[in-house]
């Protein structure tokens, strides 16, 4: 890049060509797969880096704060602690709040396997 | 001298060997030892087919030298005797199940041919059935955790898990039956009167669900200290 005009974009709102070459050739792997083999080797002395495990980047970013979730499936409980009261805790009676209780538990059992999954 | 080079000249066996652990990568599939699995492909739902298509294609898991292709292989049952089993006497363990599930099934027939013909139909006399039965009215459905809040603990009501539930009910069983009991009854006796009385929903254990489930209701104010 000769002039300083590179550094402002041109008429159509583009970047200059030679800009673009030159993030081009930074971003392609090349470069940085050199820079990281001369961290690495021993030609010039010791090793600058010396990595216990694949210098790689992970398929996802560490969470930041741990967000504090609620209680689920607490009306069924409260239903289902009510009609015991009632019923004096025999399940057979209180059979109907039982299977909802079950299927919530499910529910939220299964989005938060879900959404381990996704998180890690 | 000519020992320890001898010593050396052995051919090497490993003095410890593989057998099936338990912690296997997640993609494992669970083996299914049942011979007559087959069904037909047209009475397959899709999500069966699915499956059907996974175990061809995914590795699966070795099988434990306790599961048979045989029609009287229970996993709940398998799962109970290797709870009683002690210092790892599974003969003695299968010997008890079988000695409970043999009286159980005494007592049922006397009962039958004792009783009325009116009420000949009610009385169940398949052990497994009244085995089953029996657990399943001693599963509690909430349990209860331990949650700090605040410099102190309290005991909240918690759903369980059914893997968790299903413990619960058979160490109660097993617990009760050799605690509890008269020192010099068999342990075959005593387990047969606990399911006969938990299939009829009395009895201790079914007494200490109660009591779970009392105590959960009676801390349904700290259920909102849960955060899973």
């Amino acid at each position: 890049m000769t002039s300083g005009r590179e550094c402002f974009p041109t008429e159509n709102g583009d970047l200059h060509e030679d800009v673009k070459r030159h993030y081009r050739k930074t971003m392609s792997g090349f470069v940085i797969q050199d820079k990281v083999a001369k961290l690495l080797s021993r030609q010039n002395g010791k090793p600058v880096l010396r990595p216990i495990k694949p210098l790689a980047l992970k398929n996802e970013v560490a969470s930041r704060r741990m967000k504090k979730g609620e209680a689920t499936c607490v009306t069924e409980m409260s239903l289902l602690m009510a009609c015991w009261k009632l019923n004096d805790f025999n399940n057979a009676v209180c059979s109907k709040e039982v299977s909802a209780f079950y299927t919530c538990v499910e529910k939220a059992q299964s989005k938060a396997k879900g959404k381990q999954g996704t998180q890690d | 001298m000519a020992a320890s080079v001898r010593y050396l000249l052995k051919p090497w066996t490993p003095s410890l060997y593989l057998v099936r652990w338990s912690r296997y990568n997640p993609y494992y599939l669970d083996p299914d030892p049942s011979k007559d699995a087959r069904v037909l492909e047209s009475e397959l739902s899709p999500e069966q087919k699915e499956l059907q298509e996974l175990k061809t294609v995914r590795p699966i898991k070795a099988a434990l030298s306790s599961d048979t292709s045989s029609s009287f292989n229970d996993p709940l049952i398998s799962k109970f005797i290797n709870m009683m089993m002690q210092d790892g006497n599974k003969i003695l363990a299968r010997g008890i199940m079988t000695q409970t599930l043999e009286s159980i099934k005494r007592k049922q027939v006397e009962k039958y041919h004792k009783s009325p013909a009116a009420k000949k139909e009610e009385i169940e006399c398949n052990p497994y059935t009244i085995f089953h039965q029996g657990l399943e009215n001693c599963k509690p459905i909430i349990g209860l955790a331990s949650v700090q809040k605040g410099g102190k603990s309290y005991q909240v009501p918690v759903p369980l898990t059914d893997n968790r539930r299903r413990f619960l009910a058979m160490k109660w069983m097993i617990t009760e039956c050799r605690d509890n009991k008269h020192r010099r009854t068999h342990m075959y006796e005593k387990l047969s009167q606990e399911l006969l009385a938990a299939f009829a929903n009395e009895g201790n254990v079914v007494k200490r669900k109660h009591d779970l489930h009392k105590m959960a209701e009676a801390n349904r104010a700290y259920a909102h200290y849960r955060w899973w």
